[in-house]
């Protein structure tokens, strides 16, 4: 997408003329002066070069506004610096400062391959039908059993994968919350707090209504308890245990 | 009437009645059942109303029009698609929280919609009370309540789909909360596509927030040029929104649109439902679904099902037989006694035969159907699904098999396709592939004319258990097999909705009774019409000049012993002094010479046409696979009838053990067949036929339903290899005992 040659520093320009005029809905040379923290001074001949090439309206002692071209390329920077932030954060688990600085860094680096593969990959690990591959929790679990080793060191996936194998680690997670539908007497009323279920299962008991505060009842189990017969808003259903454990209630 | 057909489109959750209701509007007879899923597919009816034509389509009921589930999917298509002008949202009025809730996805679909509030009677009659002006004035669209059952409303409906036509109301006042608005618009901004069949910019916008896999991959088809763009600014607006309320995005979303539903009925409600509307559906639950009693009546409902199949089923079974009898023998008499005409054959032997002895059935047939209407209709198929779904799962099963696999009893056909309403294709591929060994109404001629011929009064009732049992643990086994082998994945959640009781009326039973036994006639009347016919002629044709029993005969080799017997012995004495002749014939006979009785060299007659025939010659090129399982030439012809329709192998085994009449009940049929097999082949047989080959029907629903061949061979050669291997040791083990 960015064919012309430009520099970082121009593209920080018009990523701060989008966020203002997005934001203010207007920017002057004063307002991207602050917002950069430099001088009015330095910010006129960038202002004209990024006129000359096309990217922004910029007439003296005028609002400056962003071309259609300056604001596809705008859309771009901003969504890639978005798109890093929330990679260092989400699956790094970096801190807010960080994250931030580092994308601020690399977002103009990153080639359009680069951008591409980046996004699919987040986009994997975000939309596969089961949450997080399981690669990313034991990535970070490993790191919090022991910080020092490197999350494919064989010795130290070994030991998650026998204390932390994926069930027994979910149902350890579970037993720390509120407890689960599927903990309910028979006949007791519990209010949603959050549907752990991932992918397909999560998004038909949301279209159900199973939104946080909303009253649910145990009714029923089926002769071995399993599935579980609930009553909510009106109508019934039934859910097999194990979903009911993704369903966190508060008592 | 050159005008164009209006195209309306019915949508609603599941179990809200729009089956009922398209039923009324086209005048059709179409599956209605009290629990979710009938309608599996799309289907299309007609109706005209004030001289214009109009096209009504029942879409699948859904719940929401996310791409999870293939039923959603193709609601999901149709409404998009703009394939529709008007499209009417029909809602359960007992329910309607989470039935607005679709309402909510079709208004942002930007359809143009009625809406359709249904089952109005029970929601009256629980005390609910509505502000119908309120209700239309802040939708902003028409809103008509109907009861489908009984087709109040439904002119109202009508005029108002006409008039829809004239002012569209496409829902604009959804409003999902000025935090997602705001988002919604900014996005619904930058998708700017006026091409064919594009897709309102503000859907697609809710759809890219929640990271919805079709809508990315439709926006990155039709603008690529923008659509990475968009796509990453929609996950980040998403992110922020995240941060910002706590919720995840698709927990959010959902809470704004029943943030609407909730808003809507606050201002309309007038009066709540009373508490204990559902009272008395509670109390049947209470026992019937109860954790210790809960299996002893669904044992018990099974029982009376096909108590009712079979015990009821037979005495208008007989009447009919009798019916066909006195047709065979009436047709017959057109022709001079003994006479050899191939035509009388044909329609003695051929066509009355073959159709009568599958019409024979039809009323065990229509009592199955009509207790699985039953079992539909009252709401207790769902719960029988609750109650078993814990060992279906064992199996690698989903306790929403279980209804398919209901049907499959009846029928395999319908069987397979209801198996849409299991949202995972693994689960609906191991459902279809085991379904054909439930054993269908069409094989149940078959253990009627094989039981009684090789199995001791007292045994019969058991043997028909043991097949029904044999089919449903092979069944379990063999998915718990594919399920760790080519269709091994993840559990599936089990997810269903348990309707209220409601009592089934009278008129919906009947005419799903009719349609699916008219379906079950009809076949009887065209396949198996023209498979008889077929069989019938390859099974006679060609004929021999001259047998060569009869050359021997004539050439003296054989001696043919007709002596006439005194009429007045008892059938043991007419036996012993047949061996007494047939010894001093075998003495005094030369050496090389047979002595037969006249009944045997008839018997070798029609062995020796046989052999000769079409079909003999095939059963003989199949013998050596066959033979293994203790099956001669003439099981092997009837197999290939089959293979058609399983009804066929009873008017099969008739044909080539060429009888006047064809029917189970005809005593020298089954005679003869005990007197031809010994029990062992008769157990292989059974197993076979249970397992093996499912009809030709059935494969090729199997291939439109999985999408590939593949499947369907997989199930037609699995299965009958499966067969072959069990059906031999049977056979090889039995015949050491027998």
């Amino acid at each position: 997408m960015v064919e012309s040659p430009i520099t970082n520093a121009l593209e920080d320009y018009i990523e701060t003329i989008y966020l203002l005029v997005r934001d203010n809905k207007l920017a002057r040379v004063k307002d991207i002066a602050k917002a950069r923290g430099v001088k009015m001074g330095s910010v006129t001949p960038a202002m004209k070069r990024l006129a000359e090439m096309d990217y922004i309206s910029y007439e003296q002692r005028e609002y400056i506004d962003l071309t259609p071209k300056g604001e596809q390329l705008a859309r771009s920077i901003v969504a890639r610096h978005d798109l890093l932030r929330r990679f260092f954060k989400e699956v790094l688990h970096m801190s807010d400062d960080a994250a931030e600085a580092d994308a601020c860094s690399m977002e103009h680096h990153l080639s359009d391959e680069g951008m591409d593969k980046l996004t699919r990959f987040f986009e994997f690990i975000g939309n596969c039908p089961d949450g997080n591959p399981s690669f990313i929790d034991r990535f970070h679990q490993c790191r919090a059993v022991q910080p020092d080793l490197n999350g494919y060191d064989s010795k130290c996936n070994d030991h998650i994968c026998r204390e932390h194998g994926s069930g027994h680690c979910k149902r350890h997670e579970r037993r720390r919350a509120t407890k689960s539908l599927a903990d309910l007497q028979v006949g007791e009323t519990g209010k949603i707090a959050q549907v752990k279920a991932k992918g397909a299962i999560r998004q038909r008991l949301l279209d159900m209504g199973m939104l946080p505060n909303t009253e649910i009842t145990l009714e029923r189990l089926a002769p071995s308890g399993d599935p579980v017969w609930v009553k909510m808003q009106g109508f019934q259903l039934s859910l097999r245990k194990n979903e009911a454990e993704a369903i966190l209630v508060q008592g | 009437m050159s005008e164009p057909v209006i195209r309306v489109a019915l949508a609603g959750n599941p179990n809200s009645g729009k089956t009922s209701l398209f039923n009324v509007l086209t005048g059709s007879r179409r599956n209605v059942g009290n629990y979710p899923g009938v309608t599996v597919e799309k289907k299309g009816g007609r109706f005209t109303h004030n001289g214009k034509d109009y096209e009504i389509a029942d879409l699948p009921g859904t719940y929401s029009l996310t791409s999870y589930s293939p039923e959603e999917r193709i609601a999901r298509r149709e409404i998009l698609g703009g394939g529709f002008d008007v499209a009417v949202v029909v809602v359960d009025s007992t329910n309607l929280r989470r039935n607005l809730y679709l309402l909510t996805q079709v208004m942002l679909a930007e359809a143009n919609i009625i809406l359709c509030l249904n089952m109005s009677d029970e929601a009256q009659k629980s005390g609910q009370m509505l502000d119908l002006k309120q209700m239309e004035a802040l939708l902003g669209l028409p809103i008509v309540e109907t009861v489908g059952n009984r087709g109040i409303g439904v002119d109202v409906l009508k005029d108002t789909i006409e008039n829809a036509l004239a002012n569209p109301a496409k829902g604009e006042r959804l409003v999902l909360g000025e935090r997602l608005d705001l988002v919604v618009d900014q996005l619904a901004e930058m998708i700017v596509d006026d091409g064919e069949g594009a897709r309102p910019p503000r859907w697609l916008a809710v759809k890219l927030l929640e990271n919805d896999s079709l809508s990315k991959q439709w926006i990155r088809k039709r603008l690529p040029e923008i659509s990475e763009d968009l796509i990453i600014t929609a996950q980040n607006r998403a992110f922020e929104i995240e941060e910002e309320t706590a919720l995840d995005i698709s927990t959010y979303i959902a809470d704004r649109h029943y943030g609407y539903v909730n808003g809507l009925l606050k201002e309309v409600v007038l009066q709540e439902a009373r508490e204990d509307s559902r009272r008395l559906s509670d109390q049947i639950d209470a026992i019937v679904c109860n954790r210790f009693f809960g299996p002893f009546f669904f044992m018990l409902s099974m029982y009376m099902l096909f108590y009712l199949t079979f015990s009821v089923g037979d005495y208008p079974m007989g009447w009919i037989e009798a019916g066909f009898e006195w047709l065979g023998g009436l047709v017959s008499g057109f022709w001079p006694e003994g006479s050899d005409s191939p035509l009388r054959s044909l329609i003695v032997d051929g066509i009355i035969g073959g159709v009568g002895g599958v019409i024979v059935f039809l009323p065990n047939i229509a009592l199955l159907f009509l207790g699985l209407a039953f079992l539909e209709d009252s709401g207790y198929m769902a719960r029988a699904a609750f109650l078993v779904d814990r060992v279906m799962h064992k199996f690698g099963l989903h306790g929403k098999s279980f209804i398919p696999m209901m049907t499959g009893f009846g029928c395999t056909i319908p069987g397979i396709m209801a198996t849409r309403t299991l949202e995972n294709e693994r689960d609906r591929l191991t459902t279809m592939m085991v379904l054909p060994l439930m054993s269908c109404g069409a094989r149940l001629p078959i253990w009627m004319l094989l039981i009684p011929a090789f199995f001791p009064e007292h045994w019969r009732a058991p043997m028909l258990f043991f097949i029904y049992i044999f089919g449903i643990v092979l069944a379990a086994i063999l998915a718990k097999v594919l399920r760790i082998t080519v269709l091994r994945g993840e559990e599936t959640p089990f997810v269903m909705e348990l309707p209220p009781y409601r009592m089934p009326t009278f008129k919906a039973m009947m005419s799903k009774m009719g349609e699916r036994s008219w379906l079950y006639i009809r076949k009887a009347g065209t396949i198996i019409l023209a498979i008889s016919i077929v069989l019938w002629a390859i099974s006679s044709y060609p004929k021999l000049d001259q047998s060569p029993i009869d050359a021997k005969i004539a050439s003296g080799k054989i001696q043919v012993i007709d002596q006439q017997l005194p009429e007045n012995l008892s059938e043991q004495e007419r036996d012993a002094a047949l061996e007494q002749i047939i010894g001093k014939a075998k003495e005094s006979a030369a050496k090389g010479v047979e002595v037969l009785t006249v009944n045997e060299v008839e018997q070798r007659k029609l062995t020796e046409d046989l052999d000769y025939s079409v079909a003999g010659r095939i059963g003989s090129f199949l013998e050596p696979v066959l033979s293994p399982m203790g099956f001669d030439v003439r099981i092997s012809t009837a197999l290939l009838g089959a293979f058609a329709a399983k009804e066929v192998f009873v008017a099969q085994m008739g044909i080539v053990f060429s009888l006047g009449e064809v029917d189970e009940e005809s005593e020298t049929l089954r005679d003869k067949l005990a007197k031809a097999y010994n029990p062992a082949v008769a157990l292989s047989l059974m197993i076979f036929l249970l397992v093996a080959t499912p009809c030709m029907a059935t494969v090729a629903v199997t291939k439109r339903e999985s999408g590939s061949w593949k499947w369907a061979m997989l199930q037609l050669c699995g299965l009958t290899v499966l067969a072959w291997i069990i059906s031999t040791i049977v056979y090889q083990v039995g015949v050491l005992f027998l």
